[in-house]
Formats: C-alpha cells, structure tokens, sequence
C-alpha cells in the first residue's frame, strides 16, 4: 500500500493542475476561440495563487482568487474575438504577454518583503482529495459539453457560429460563458501547480511554459474531458520523474522537456488516421474570425 | 427597362401607407433598404404578410428574396426601413429575436450543424428548455412531434449523416417545434422528392388554416401559383408588384419576374444532337460504396457517346450521386470499371484519382456547388485560376481577368467587378461562375449533379442551352443526374432512370413516357 499512497502523493497534484488547465483549455476552444493566452494566464494564476494564499494565509483563498480573475480573462477574451473582427491570435498573443508581466507585478512586491510560501498541506489525504476533485471536476464538464443544452450550444458555436445563430444560440452568451468556465479551470490548475505541487519561494515567471504543456495534453486527447485524464496521467507522470527519466536513461533536459510537445504531434496524427477523427477534430471554426454582418452563403 | 406591368396592376391587398390593422396583417415591411459592399441588395421593399395565408415571393437570382428573409430572421440589420410584426415596430439584431417573435428560417443551405445531432441541433433553439436541461429528455418529444407531422427521424442521429433532403426536413420540423407562428422557407422545399413535396404542401396548408402564415421561396412558378394565396415580385432588389395567385397567369408572373427576357423560358426540348458512334465513357458493372458502409451503386453499366447527354433521372438518395463522384475519381470503386477515350482509345481509368481524370478534359459540377465547386472567399478570377487545366504553375492573371470577363459578359453574372469574392455574389450568379468555368475545361467529357439546382427559369434555360450547344458544336460527352424531370427532359438525348443503386430502365429521350419513368423512379 505505501507504494500506492508515494505515487499519488508524486503524481496527484501536478496531475490535477495540468488536468484542470487542460480540460478547461478544452471546453473554452470547443466554441472556437483559439485559446493562445493560456500560458500567461496560466502564470498569472501562479503569481496570484502565491500572493493570496500568503496574504490571506490560507492556500484556498489563493485558488478562489486566482479563479475569479482567470475566468475574468476567459470572459474578456470570449467578448473581444466574438463581438469584434479581430484575429484571435492577436487577442491570444497580446494577452499571453499581458499575463506574463502582470504576474511580476502580483508577486515580485510581497517576494522582495519575505521567504514564506502558504501551500496546501503535503499529505496523501489532501492529494487524493485533490485528485478525485479535479476528476469530479473533468466529469461534470465532460457531462455539460455532451449532454445539456448549453454543451449543445457552445459545440455548435464552435462548429459554425453562423448556423448556431440561425438555430438560436446566443453566440456571444454561449462563449463568454465558456470563456468563464474554461478559464475557472486553468485559474484552479494554476493555483495547484504552485500551491500543491510544486510551492517555493516566488521566482520571476514561475510557472511559464505549463500553460503550453497542458495546451498540448489537451490537443493530445481532442479536447475530450475524459481522454484528457489518460493524457493528464501520463504526462504528470513524465514530468514529475522528469529528473529519474534524466538520471536513468540519460536524456538530456531539454529532449525530457520536449516529450509533452512529441506526444500530442503523435496522438494527433493517430486520431487523425484512425476512425477517431470524427470524435476528436477541432471545432471547424476554431480561430476563426465571427463577422455577422458579412453576406455568407 | 419601364415601369413593370404588374405595377399598374391594382393589388387587392395592398395596404401601403396604412397602420398595420390588428389581426389582419401579421408582418408589415416598409422602404426597405440594404447595401452589401458593391451591391444594394434591396431597394425600399415593401411587403405584407397577412395572417393564415401562403405568401410566394419569386424573383430571378439576385433579386433580393434571401437578403429579405434573412432580414426577416434577424441575420442581417436592415440599413434603412421598418418592420412591423402584429402592429408592433421590431429591430431584430439575431435570429434568437425573431424566434422569440415565432418567426422561423428553413433556409435553401441547411443551417444546421453536422457534429451535432438532430435533437441538439433543433433544442439550441427551443427557448422553454433551459441550458441544463439533459438532452436526452427532448429526445422523446422530438420522436413524438415528428410522427405527428409525419416525418420519421431518429433525434439521437448526428445530422452529418444525413442527405440533402432529409437535412431539409429537419429543417422544417425544427420551425414547426420552435412553435412559429411565421415559417419563412427559402427555396426549402424545391428539391425535395416529390412525395415529401407533397406532404409539406398540405401541412403548410394545414398551418395556415390554423392561423399561420407562410413565406414561400421558389423558383417554381406554378408550384407558387398552386400552393400561394398571393405573389410578390421582386427584382434586382426592388419590389415589382403584390398579385393575387388566383388572379395571375404565369405569363404576367414571368413578366414582372424576367421582363422583356421572360420571352426566353421554353420548356421544349432542345434540338437533340445526333450522337457519334465514339464512346467516350464506358462504365462496367460498377460497384460503389455509400458513405454508410453499404453499396450504393450496385452493376452500373452505361455508356455515354461524343455528342449525346445522358441525363439520369431519379429520387435524390439512389445512388446517383456515387456514381456521378465515382466517375470523375471522387469515390472508390469497389468492383467494376471505368473506361475513358483518350487519344483514340477507351482506357481505363477506375481509381486513377480526380486530378489525372479531370486532366483528360472532364468538367465536373458538383452537388452542394458552394462546398465543393467553388471557393467562396477567393473571388471569379482565383475560382478560375484554381483549376490546373485553365493555370499553369504561374498564374497569368491577365489571362484570367479576361477570361473571367467573359464569363461575366456571357452569362450575366450579377458582381461588382471580378475580383469580388464570390461569397458577396448571390447563389444564383455562384453556380453561373461554376458552370461556366466547368464548361470551358470540359473538352471531352462534362459530368454534373443538379447543374441548375437554385437557378432561376431563365437563367436555368440558358445554362442547358449553353451545355447543348457545347455538345453540338464541339462533340463532347455528358452525363448528368438531376433530381428536376423537367431538366432531364429538356437537356438529354438519353434518358436513363437510377432506383436503389441500379440503372432500371434506358430510354432516348424523343420517345420516352414520362409517366413510365416518374413510376421506375419510385417503384
């Protein structure tokens, strides 16, 4: 049994907070909104999870916190590329670079001042906790997106937001909320990665690149909640023993830091081969700019 | 061109300048104005619908008919005009405004989305349901709803799987269970196969006895003639005139549709052609898949003649559209061969891939033209300059401005200039951009589905015209499936009838029975 008990405690929160972020990467490009602001959103997260938790003095204040402004972003970013022409990767990029430097403004301040890190108790009991709150989490997003209304509607938004508003969907309502669902997901994952797994005194862009990471295990599932699990587990997995994989078998840091990125090219390219596809492609109007107005046929 | 003769026309039930009256008229359109960039789509329309009544709106392509709709639906913000439904002054700025006023679009595109399945696709607008609600509880009242109008579905198939027609009636039930009291359907019913036809024109008789009413879109006149209760006629974005459909005749209808070019629509058939004894397309007991794992084309054998047009006539859904996709390599075939004159000698070309057949000089119009015929973001001159066989590796854009003139001279395509994209064209003017295009790389052989689907009469006519005329004067093969009778009579010197797969009967087309075919395609 102490086996079982180390490898939760090894794997369980960066698996909750790369799963989180990637199912709410996930649920947020299902209504076509290329999500390129991941990562700075995503570090942003971690400066704000840090600087909460050690002001309020509770880890769990510094995931609410960093829920409701991530999920802000969501919202914003929903509103910008839906209700305006504009190119989702100038939104995405220009966002990503935002998040990055607010991070340094969140946290740098309070870092000068103290060494103190609050984080969430290291215990086996609070990561299975964790562990069976982010699946429950992954569940219940994978059950809206499949079986209610509003799944319905941010899938068809994502699919062809002109015929979605000729059905009746709200376009713009559809992804603002979806924005906010999926961004509460990646604020939540952010405060994990730093508040669970791994807490230290505050750098400069903690955090910076897993944003990516999740981007890619969420790509590596098609998106799916629930497939997003296996490819959460494995690559929490590789990553956690990142160091054993390195010392074991040799690879340099920089092929370890590659394998999330390799992963997602091959299961993308098997999906893609195999019967799968219909399931895991993208949204078909994924990135692309909603001009109401423009005379389509 | 002078004033319409329909204008002078009094109109019984015109009620211009009028307050709307209370449970008479249920929407009233005032000066209706709207430009897209280069066009002005509609003019100061004007337009009445009155309540329990089938109200046809006809025009050629590029009248205006689905920019008004669309208005209508709240896809488009007029830029200038009034709206008045049941009395009351309305702005509709999306679709979900005019659902909420019970007014519903079944458009001539299916606006519904293939990864979704019918019952998500119809419950996205049914607003008593809220975002939680479980699909699969609509699922039922989507069973029992259809049976009761009589259209059998299951609401848990995803729409991708179905074809053109059955996407239609999806279309329909969807606007029947939105509960509107408005259904608008814009050339929805044309192509349907003729009993579905049937059935839809009684419901919508039903819904208008029970206080509905009915936007009819189709270029069918006689069709609006049987079904409507009145006419209205646009052209070139301008109203023309409101006619009782009692009272009209399809010469007056004509007339305010086309003007002086009505003189041009002729049912007759064209002068056949005098086929060779050349073959040019040899198939042999071909086998071809469907897109649902079982066969579609079961032992085709047919041949096609320099000179002759081989029309094949059927019910959407037979097969043809496999076998037309098989032919210019799009499809796999299973079984069988294809046999292709090149250079004095039929040869075989089963499985050779579309690019290699379409080098030998084979035009293809496909269905569904706006998927697959055309780009619709690239303008006339790229949709030209896309085909191998008109541009070589560097574009000689000179060349194509103008051969993309001559086009627009020629079959009066309706487009600011030739290097508007084609979406901004109307549906109409993008098939004319196809056709003509296909036309002139059709050097041995042109196949085509529907090649007039959604064109107006004379713009329709003219095309086969201009097919006939092409295998007349330069000798080329055709074979084409329509679902429209009327075109197969008018264009084919042979008539072959498609049913389950198979070829059921062949017939030249001077001494054919219609009534004989029309009962093979149904058998």
């Amino acid at each position: 049994m102490v086996w079982v008990t180390n490898i939760i405690m090894a794997v369980a929160p960066a698996f909750a907070a790369y799963y989180l972020t990637a199912v709410g990467h996930g649920v947020f490009e299902k209504s076509g909104v290329l999500n390129l602001a991941i990562d700075g959103v995503f570090t942003l997260g971690v400066a704000i999870a840090y600087t909460v938790a050690l002001l309020a003095g509770t880890a769990y204040a510094g995931s609410v916190v960093a829920l409701i402004i991530a999920a802000a972003f969501g919202a914003f970013i929903a509103y910008m590329v839906t209700k305006l022409p504009i190119s989702h990767g100038a939104i995405g990029l220009s966002l990503m670079f935002v998040g990055y430097g607010l991070s340094a403004l969140v946290a740098m301040p309070i870092r000068s001042t103290t060494g103190k890190v609050v984080s969430y108790p290291l215990s086996w009991v609070f990561d299975i906790g964790l562990l069976i709150f982010a699946i429950v989490l992954g569940v219940i997003m994978h059950y809206i997106l499949v079986n209610t209304k509003l799944g319905a509607a941010i899938r068809a938004a994502g699919e062809n937001p002109h015929a979605a508003s000729a059905l009746g969907v709200d376009v713009l309502k559809t992804r603002i909320i979806a924005g906010l669902l999926g961004y509460a997901l990646i604020g939540l994952g952010a405060s994990f990665f730093f508040l669970a797994y791994s807490p230290a005194p505050y750098s400069e862009g903690m955090g910076m690149g897993n944003g990516w990471i999740s981007f890619a295990i969420s790509l590596a599932a098609g998106r799916h909640p629930l497939l997003t699990i296996a490819s959460a587990a494995v690559f929490a997995g590789l990553l956690s023993n990142k160091f054993v994989l390195q010392g074991i078998l040799g690879l340099s840091i920089h092929i370890t830091n590659m394998i999330p990125y390799a992963a997602a090219l091959a299961a993308m390219v098997i999906f893609m081969v195999t019967p799968l596809k219909r399931k895991l492609a993208p949204p078909r109007s994924l990135g692309k700019i909603y001009f109401k107005e423009e005379r389509t046929v | 061109m002078s004033a319409p003769e329909a204008a002078s026309k009094p109109t019984p039930f015109s009620k211009e300048g009028q307050p709307p009256a209370k449970g008479e008229v249920t929407i009233l359109v005032r000066n209706l104005v709207k430009r897209f960039p280069g066009v002005v789509a509609l003019d100061h329309v004007k337009f009445d619908l009155r309540k329990g009544e089938v109200h046809a709106l006809l025009g050629e392509n590029g009248a205006g008919k689905t920019t008004f709709v669309k208005i209508l639906y709240g896809v488009y913000v007029p830029d200038e005009g009034e709206i008045y439904v049941d009395g009351k002054r309305v702005t509709f700025t999306s679709p979900l405004d005019a659902i909420r006023h019970g007014i519903s679009l079944v458009s001539q595109i299916p606006q519904i989305i293939g990864s979704l399945t019918i019952a998500e696709n119809i419950i996205l607008g049914l607003e008593k349901y809220g975002m939680m609600v479980k699909i699969r509880k609509v699922e039922n009242f989507i069973r029992e709803q259809s049976e009761r109008i009589g259209i059998k579905i299951d609401p848990n198939t995803e729409v991708w799987k179905l074809s053109y027609t059955q996407k239609q009636l999806v279309e329909l039930l969807r606007a029947v269970l939105l509960g509107a009291h408005v259904i608008m359907l814009d050339e929805a019913v044309t192509f349907l196969p003729i009993r579905e036809k049937r059935k839809f024109y009684r419901f919508m008789r039903d819904f208008a006895k029970q206080g509905g009413s009915v936007i009819l879109i189709t270029h069918k006149i006689p069709e609006a003639m049987e079904a409507a209760d009145r006419i209205t006629v646009l052209r070139r974005g301008k109203y023309v005139g409101t006619v009782n459909a009692k009272e009209a005749t399809l010469d007056l209808i004509r007339k305010m549709m086309f003007g002086a070019r009505s003189s041009e629509i002729t049912y007759k058939r064209l002068p056949s052609s005098k086929p060779d004894d050349k073959v040019v397309l040899e198939v042999k007991d071909l086998w071809v898949m469907g897109d649902y794992g079982a066969f579609a084309v079961k032992g085709v054998k047919l041949q096609v003649r320099a000179g002759e047009v081989l029309g094949i006539a059927g019910v959407a859904g037979n097969g043809q559209l496999e076998l037309i996709q098989a032919i210019v390599g799009l499809r796999k075939v299973r079984k069988g061969k294809i046999l292709i004159r090149t250079n004095g000698d039929l040869k075989d070309m089963t499985n050779k891939g579309v690019g290699h057949i379409r080098k030998l000089g084979v035009g293809y119009i496909p269905d569904e033209p706006l998927k697959y015929g055309v780009s619709v973001e690239n303008n006339i001159e790229e949709n030209l300059a896309m085909l191998p066989l008109i541009a070589k590796t560097v574009i000689n854009w000179r060349k194509m401005r103008a051969l993309a003139k001559k086009i627009i001279e020629e079959y009066k395509v309706v487009t600011p200039s030739s290097k508007t994209p084609v979406k901004l064209l109307s549906g109409g003017n993008i098939m004319k951009v196809l056709v003509s295009r296909e036309l002139t790389v059709a050097k041995k052989m042109l196949v085509a589905y529907n090649p007039t689907r959604a064109l107006d009469e004379v713009t329709a006519i003219n095309v086969r015209k201009i097919i006939k005329d092409k295998v007349i004067k330069d000798r080329i093969a055709v074979i084409m499936a329509s679902e429209d009778l009327d075109e197969i009579f008018q264009v084919s010197d042979t008539i072959a009838v498609m049913n389950s797969g198979r070829i059921v009967g062949v017939f030249p087309a001077e001494k054919a029975d219609r009534d004989k075919i029309e009962k093979l395609m149904v058998m």
